[in-house]
């Protein structure tokens, strides 16, 4: 694994950390005061931090280092998170997403507002005490049991450390080979985000240590560079690890220091009458980093659970440490039992520490979506190919010997399932879409100088990759819009006698197979004589148009339409709603508006899960074959020529179970045939289309029911208005799939090209 | 920053003296220079090597002017790391009186 990668890998978790980091603070913005939320946020930023050192992200740092301090504050209860002080957090969460950005793609950041807002923590840090001069750390006097202490964050992994390794070798200790190991580091070391601490802590878990630092090149402070090695050290450690588990630990520094080791026989005189050495202590666990950063105080269950190991450790700690003593009396710095102590309230906190990192090792990979999206390709494939298959083996065989039979069926089932398998790697909730918003929200609010509340629900909600994709973007603009066009200003709000504070609602749920994103703002709604006037001034209707109210809402997703009175920064540049429109139906979905003046808008878009599969319905329409989404059919049914009335010119009316419901040829709609067909001739599907209203479609006669896989008409054609997609059949031919809203639509005596409704209607 | 000669300054270290602080602790310490100097390590979470470095050459350097250069509380993590890498500020450490 080169470099790249393991900034690759950086930079995905720094998205997670982001992620975490941003949805601890707003808990925390409505009014979460759980430790364990503002634990959460510290870490993510300390992560991001530890992460971005090993990689010499300077900027990234040091803005990730005063956001901790100022966190830090929070945590130790020094600094009350109220919403001031979260305003300043949110802001900063946003800088450092944008720092992370400028550091993984290059690009620049707004280097005056990070400035602005590291004094601005700093000011919250220092503000209300100071900083902790004379005052006890208050995070140690918390939590008795903190592991709060780290030594290093630069990306290691904590090694694995029992002291049982210690009590099995304890007897045998005084006959262990001894080595002598000189180490000199070069300034490189250090640039390369590696530290001699570290690699002496891991030296001395090999076994017993002394150590002497020789400082004889230390320079007096004037002459002293700061980032230059001066120090070096010569080091006996007795271990029976061997010469090359020593060399190991320095194995990724070898090029940046000298080394060099060599054993001293067990009879020969220790290093140590030579040199003023230093016995190391063993209980060095105070300086081990726990992966996910320090943790201020340890979850009670995970106490309790940890008991039992504590206890083992401390036991074999203190027997330890006691030992300890008695090799290197000579230096012992600390009372037995004070030593012992420490021991055991440090093997507490490995212990949990080892806990927390293994629960929160959750069992994930990462895989590129190429990959993915690869496998889902032959899966379609797949699924095609088994439809053939299973044909021609009708074909070829009417009879048809069961044992192929079974065995096409369990093909097929097979199929299926793989296919669910792999749908589902690509389903992701709507989580990180959804909370990008929340920073957009904040960020148009105050460019606004409105206040604005964002409620997110069913952001679990999971749809394709793909859709989550496609969707960030006119989710974004609809926000904007909602945000800049649809709330009002506090005041004038305040007038109108609703809160100062604007809510904009964004829903994600599942409904009948597809995902249903809503989008509310309790604003002033739309000004429809000032659409319509807008629509007529730049000729979309004409001045006598008589539009319905849903027809003047729709206006807005006209191309070069745009209501703001002068062109803001945020909005209004009139390449809105049209673009957003487009963007959503090319997911293959459909956007509507409901507006009540006075009390909001409602912007409602219904995606399908995915892009990739379908249920559908094969049925004959005039000698062609279409597919239609099972999703959208409700029952079907053969007409009886006693149920079917006519009315008007050419429409015609169903009775089913005592109402009436509008029958749709669509064979007539699709312009597949000149004259309408008997209904009680074929087949009539209940339909339900988004509007919400039932409708017969009259098809010839149903083939039957099937997954199909679905192949973008636009990609490999182009538009057919009637028509969402295409798919290939069993026999290699290629199905159109029908969407239903726009027939259903189109029944109502729209024209199938939506374009063109505008134009009927003037 | 003004110093007075007799004056005893405070310094506090930062929670986490890594590779990015060396160079701010040393600015720091030269600000300091000529007045006796306690320094506070108890808010210490983490210290690498180059800031030891740093704070020893201020030890030095003091005691070259023949001022006093003491710690008055560490934290556990500078003691243990100091310890670790066989840098001794015992003598450094504020006599109790």
């Amino acid at each position: 694994m080169d470099m790249n990668e393991i900034k690759e890998i950086f930079f995905q978790e720094c998205e997670e950390q982001l992620a975490e980091l941003e949805s601890g603070l707003l808990k925390l913005n409505d009014g979460d005061r759980d430790p364990e939320t503002v634990n959460a946020v510290f870490r993510a930023v300390h992560s991001i931090k530890g992460g971005a050192g090993a990689f010499g992200l300077d900027d990234l740092v040091s803005f990730a280092h005063v956001f901790e301090t100022t966190l830090d504050c929070v945590r130790s209860n020094r600094l009350d998170p109220g919403p001031e002080v979260l305003k300043v957090m949110l802001k900063s969460a946003d800088v450092l997403a944008d720092l992370t950005n400028a550091a993984r793609d290059g690009g620049s950041v707004d280097e005056a507002r990070s400035r602005q807002l590291i004094k601005e923590l700093e000011a919250l840090a220092n503000g209300e005490v100071p900083q902790a001069s004379s005052v006890a750390e208050p995070v140690a006097k918390a939590a008795p049991v903190a592991a709060a202490p780290v030594v290093n964050d630069e990306g290691f992994q904590p090694v694995a450390f029992s002291f049982d390794d210690f009590e099995t070798d304890e007897p045998a200790l005084m006959d262990l080979p001894t080595y002598e190991i000189v180490f000199k580091p070069k300034s490189d070391l250090y640039a390369k985000g590696n530290d001699a601490t570290l690699l002496l802590r891991d030296l001395s878990r090999l076994g017993e240590m002394s150590i002497h630092c020789d400082m004889d090149a230390l320079p007096a402070l004037d002459r002293l560079s700061p980032e230059t090695a001066y120090f070096s050290w010569k080091v006996s450690l007795k271990t029976d690890k061997g010469e090359d588990a020593i060399r190991t630990v320095f194995e990724f520094a070898e090029w940046d220091c000298d080394l060099d080791v060599s054993r001293v026989s067990g009879d020969a005189a220790p290093v140590g009458e030579e040199l003023p050495m230093q016995p190391v202590p063993f209980d060095l666990s105070i300086l081990d980093d726990e992966p996910a950063g320090p943790i201020g105080v340890i979850e009670e269950e995970e106490q309790l659970a940890a008991q039992q190991e504590i206890r083992n450790a401390a036991v074999a700690a203190a027997g330890t440490a006691s030992n300890v003593l008695q090799m290197a009396q000579s230096a012992a710095r600390a009372p037995a039992e004070k030593s012992a102590g420490a021991a055991a309230s440090a093997a507490a906190q490995s212990a949990a520490a080892q806990q927390a990192a293994a629960s929160a090792a959750t069992p994930t990979i990462r895989v590129d979506l190429d990959r993915v999206d690869r496998l889902i390709n032959l899966v379609g494939e797949l699924v095609i190919n088994q439809a053939m298959l299973s044909q021609s083996v009708v074909e070829n065989d009417a009879n048809g010997t069961s044992s192929i039979n079974m065995g096409l069926e369990e093909l097929q089932q097979l199929t299926r399932e793989i296919q669910d398998s792999v749908m589902a790697i690509r389903a992701q909730p709507v989580k990180p879409v959804f909370q990008r918003m929340s920073r957009i929200v904040r960020e148009i609010a105050d460019m606004t100088g409105k206040s604005v509340r964002l409620i997110t629900e069913g952001e679990n909600t999971e749809v394709d990759k793909t859709v989550i994709d496609k969707l960030a973007e006119p989710l974004t603009h609809m926000i904007r819009n909602a945000v800049d066009h649809g709330l009002e200003t506090p005041e004038k709000r305040l007038a109108a006698g609703k809160s100062a504070e604007g809510t904009v609602r964004l829903t994600a749920k599942h409904r009948s197979g597809r995902i249903v994103i809503e989008l509310a703002d309790d604003g002033a709604g739309i000004n429809r004589e000032k659409v319509r006037q807008k629509a007529i001034d730049n000729d979309l209707i004409a001045a006598d148009a008589n539009l319905s109210d849903e027809e003047i809402d729709n206006l807005i997703f006209h191309a070069g339409f745009s209501t703001a009175d002068k062109i803001s920064d945020i909005s209004g540049r009139g390449v809105g709603m049209d673009v957003v429109k487009r963007s959503i139906q090319a997911l293959g979905g459909r956007i509507n508006i409901s507006s009540k003046p006075g009390h909001g808008s409602v912007f409602t878009m219904s995606l399908p899960l995915t892009l990739a599969v379908l249920d559908g319905m094969v049925v004959t329409v005039a000698n062609q074959t279409l597919v239609v989404p099972l999703t959208a059919i409700v029952e079907t049914l053969q007409p009886e020529a006693a149920a079917i009335h006519s009315f008007g010119s050419n429409q015609r009316l169903i009775s089913i179970r005592n109402s009436f419901c509008p029958l749709v040829d669509v064979g007539r709609i699709l312009n597949f045939r000149a004259s309408q067909a008997n209904p009680v001739e074929g087949v009539a599907l209940l339909v339900e289309s988004e509007g919400g209203g039932q409708r017969a479609l009259m098809v010839d006669a149903i083939q039957g029911q099937r997954q199909v896989v679905i192949k973008s008409l636009e990609a490999n054609y182009t538009h057919v208005p009637g028509i969402a997609a295409a798919t290939i059949l069993g026999d290699g031919r290629v199905a159109l799939i029908l969407d239903v809203d726009t027939i259903v639509a189109a029944s109502r005596g729209q024209s199938l090209k939506p374009e063109m409704s505008l134009a009927a209607a003037g | 920053m003004a110093s007075k000669k007799t004056a005893r300054k405070t310094l506090s270290l930062a929670p986490v003296l890594d590779l990015n602080e060396a160079t701010t602790l040393h600015e720091k310490l030269l600000g300091l220079k000529g007045s006796d100097l306690t320094i506070d390590a108890s808010a210490v979470e983490r210290v690498g090597t180059l800031c030891v470095q740093v704070l020893m050459a201020g030890a030095k350097t003091w005691e070259e002017e023949h001022l006093s250069f003491t710690f008055s509380k560490v934290s556990d993590a500078f003691e243990k790391t100091t310890q670790l890498i066989g840098v001794d500020i015992d003598h450094l450490m504020a006599k109790e009186i």
